[in-house]
């Protein structure tokens, strides 16, 4: 008995710690390196070499890092974006920079990338490739893992948006609806875009609760709070209501 | 009738309040010439002045009003003279708290202090506790101090009788509730609910505080809570400021008493529900606030004003139409008041409409509106009584030969003053703007105008204070009961 329970305790302890580490490799958070600048690096397109900063000068960028290799995540990636971008009838002025995150891709293989997405005569699009992804890929807080028996990198589905003075504004993490990427192109054109802290553990009285795994929010005990002067006062004048009367005085 | 210390301790509240009145003048005059750039001032000297401006004026107008019913009401009841003392020795020290928190420790996050705001410390770190204690004392002791008063009415009559609600249900009913008792009782339960709002909401602030970053505050029930209290407070205060007019406008205009009638009761206790969610308006612009209550919050804003205004204005207009009335400072001060509060009204009502607001927020619109009926309506009120029980101490009804200049001053400059507001405002210049950019040149030019209009506001103001503060004194050397 005595001993399955200490087993049980170093599986626990054991298991989170893996998971921990886990975590830490995959920080999902949208918030790291968030109103930071991006690394300014040389990029190789399809018209030559540029430095990021000759396109986010001109324009807002939603940068998109996939690798040709990939056989999980960049394709689905890639359709999603193209289907999200599709869908924005808006004037706002932005380019969509996909860019290898894999040294040894090519820029023709790039270039093939986007014929097979029909996006090689789309100018708001730019493939591109680059000797530089480390310092890119530690300035947006991306963090790919190269795997050696399947011979894939192990890494997320990030879109990142950048504004027009080369800050990070806005990070997408996973495949995601077009009312995300709505906010995302308001965010780099620097228009305003409404958004609210999620409710932590430390944050006692939050008006709602938020279920990240449905995205439902339901009204919570911070509601309560906000009645609770009026409970207050009710009770109070209950009170009042039983002081003895002296009417002639 | 009023005792003689109950005179007395009214004496020292007029001084207190008409001598920070004049200062708080004085720094929105600084305020408004600073952003007509005919003087400067730094930013933070700009908002430390907005800050300490905001909540001295706030709290003036509301320990005016309670001051006022609390001596009125003596007329009908026991009124405790202690509680007002208590009260006093308290808004002493918070003020002192709150003046040497932004004065001297640079605490800038205006009156509303939105959350996060006190705890991104931009002044000196004991500023922000120091600002929250000054209200946290204002609170407790004001709550006391409304609580008790709302005692002292239920002493004589019973909690149906105090809100009229007999004259609801029968045409002539034994007992009779004066207008006053019913609208202080509405308005103090309005008191009472708010400063419990404003004892939480600062306790939550207290405890973030306190517990670096253990715990944290949810922005929207903090901001719920900012404006249940801020709007809370500064609506009731002026219906006491209204309580005082119901009493004396025909005693001083040779008129008979208002009596309670079924609509003046049914009007009043609907508004107690209307006053307490119309604060939902300030929440038209936070997305995540419930759709229900940000409709609530438009219904609530109409309906506040219906039962007040409109029943105000059916007895005020049956009180003057064709009958001679002798005017006198005092219902002068009043009639103007009444169009003051009427005027600033609609202001808000446009405001509180959700497709205007959307392009009137934190446009000068909003202190347009406010201002109205606090400038140019519940000072004005409170001015009237103010004159009132100083005529009443002195035994002396003779007004000053410059007196006759106090009207046309007040109206010039007040008015003057709000139209300012009202035209910068529909141009969309920003509020809390310490200086106008270069596009919004026209804010500076009605800046200036309006910090002039003020000025000669304030000069009426020192014309009755001069006159009623003298008057006041001789309750001091006097003796009698
Ligand atoms: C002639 C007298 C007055 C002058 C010159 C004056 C001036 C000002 C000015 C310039 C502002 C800043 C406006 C802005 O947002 O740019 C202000 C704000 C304010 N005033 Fe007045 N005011 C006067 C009377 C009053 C009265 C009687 C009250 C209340 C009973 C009041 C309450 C307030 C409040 C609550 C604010 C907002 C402060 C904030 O945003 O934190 N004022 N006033």
């Amino acid at each position: 008995m005595r001993k399955s329970f200490f087993f049980f305790i170093a599986l626990v302890v054991f298991s989170n710690v893996v998971l921990c580490n886990t975590n830490g490799l995959y920080s999902f958070s949208e918030e790291e390196k968030l109103f930071k600048p991006i690394a300014n690096i040389e990029i190789a397109t399809a018209e030559g070499e540029i430095s990021l900063s000759d396109l986010y000068d001109k324009s807002p960028i939603i940068l998109v890092l996939v690798f040709t290799r990939c056989t999980g995540i960049c394709s689905p990636l890639l359709s999603n974006v193209k289907e999200n971008i599709r869908q924005q009838q808006t004037n706002e002025k932005y380019k969509v920079l996909v860019l290898s995150f894999d040294s040894s891709d090519s820029i023709s293989g790039m270039l093939q990338l986007a014929k097979r997405y029909n996006l090689d005569e789309d100018k708001q699009w730019i493939f591109a490739t680059t000797d530089r992804i480390e310092a890119l890929n530690a300035s947006v807080g991306f963090n790919p893992v190269w795997d050696s028996t399947s011979q894939q990198f192990d890494h997320e589905a990030l879109v990142v948006g950048v504004n027009g003075n080369g800050y990070i504004v806005k990070k997408l993490n996973g495949l995601r609806a077009s009312s995300d990427f709505r906010s995302l192109i308001k965010e780099i054109n620097s228009e305003f875009v409404l958004s609210y802290p999620l409710p932590r553990k430390n944050m006692l009285f939050s008006c709602f609760t938020y279920d990240p795994a449905t995205g439902k929010k339901k009204i919570s005990v911070g509601m309560l709070v906000m009645l609770l002067p009026v409970v207050l006062t009710l009770l109070v004048v209950a009170g009042l209501a039983t002081i003895k009367r002296k009417p002639n005085e | 009738m009023a005792s003689l210390s109950l005179k007395k301790i009214t004496a020292v509240w007029i001084y207190t309040i008409l001598i920070l009145f004049v200062l708080a003048i004085l720094m929105g005059i600084t305020m408004r010439f600073t952003q007509g750039k005919t003087i400067s001032v730094s930013p933070i000297e700009f908002y430390l002045l907005m800050t300490t401006h905001g909540v001295t004026m706030i709290g003036i107008w509301a320990a005016a009003g309670i001051v006022a019913v609390n001596y009125l009401l003596a007329r009908y009841i026991k009124v405790s003279t202690s509680l007002n003392v208590f009260a006093l020795v308290f808004t002493v020290i918070s003020i002192l708290m709150l003046w040497a928190s932004t004065f001297i420790g640079k605490f800038h996050a205006g009156w509303t202090f939105l959350y996060p705001l006190p705890f991104h410390i931009a002044w000196e770190t004991w500023a922000t506790p120091m600002f929250l204690w000054s209200l946290m004392v204002l609170s407790v002791s004001w709550f006391i101090w409304t609580l008790g008063s709302m005692v002292q009415i239920l002493k004589k009559y019973s909690l149906r009788q105090s809100f009229a609600i007999q004259h609801i249900s029968k045409k002539s009913p034994s007992v009779e509730t004066p207008p006053l008792v019913l609208i202080s009782m509405v308005s103090l339960l309005g008191m009472v609910v708010c400063f419990i709002a404003a004892i939480i909401l600062l306790a939550l602030l207290l405890a973030e505080y306190y517990s670096a970053g253990k715990f944290v505050n949810d922005p929207l029930l903090i901001k719920n809570l900012t404006f249940f209290f801020g709007h809370t407070i500064a609506n009731e205060a002026l219906y006491l400021g209204l309580a005082t007019l119901y009493e004396l406008l025909p005693e001083v205009s040779g008129r008979p008493k208002f009596k309670t009638t079924w609509y003046v009761a049914l009007g009043w206790n609907c508004a107690i529900i209307f006053i307490l969610g119309a604060f939902f308006h300030h929440l038209y612009m936070d997305f995540v606030q419930p759709k229900g209550f940000q409709i609530f919050g438009q219904i609530a804003s109409y309906f506040a004003t219906i039962p007040s205004v409109v029943v105000t204005i059916i007895s005020i207009v049956t009180l003057l139409y064709n009958n001679k009335i002798k005017w006198s400072l005092v219902n002068l001060l009043f009639f103007i008041g009444l169009m003051g509060w009427i005027i600033g009204g609609i202001g808000a009502v446009i405001d509180a409409t959700i497709s205007n607001n959307i392009i009137l927020h934190n446009t000068l619109w909003v202190p347009a509106h406010f201002h109205t009926y606090n400038v140019m309506g519940n000072v004005l009120f409170s001015l009237a009584f103010f004159v009132w029980v100083a005529n009443e101490f002195s035994d002396n009804n003779d007004l000053q030969k410059y007196n006759k200049l106090v009207m046309p001053l007040l109206m010039v400059g007040g008015f003057g003053f709000v139209l300012m507001f009202y035209w910068a405002g529909a141009y969309s210049v920003p509020r809390r703007f310490a200086m106008y950019p270069s596009e919004l040149s026209s804010g500076t030019a009605l800046a200036s105008a309006a910090a002039w209009f003020a000025c000669i506001y304030l000069v009426g103001v020192l014309l009755v204070l001069f006159d009623v503060l003298k008057k006041c004194a001789k309750v001091f050397s006097s003796s009698s009961h």
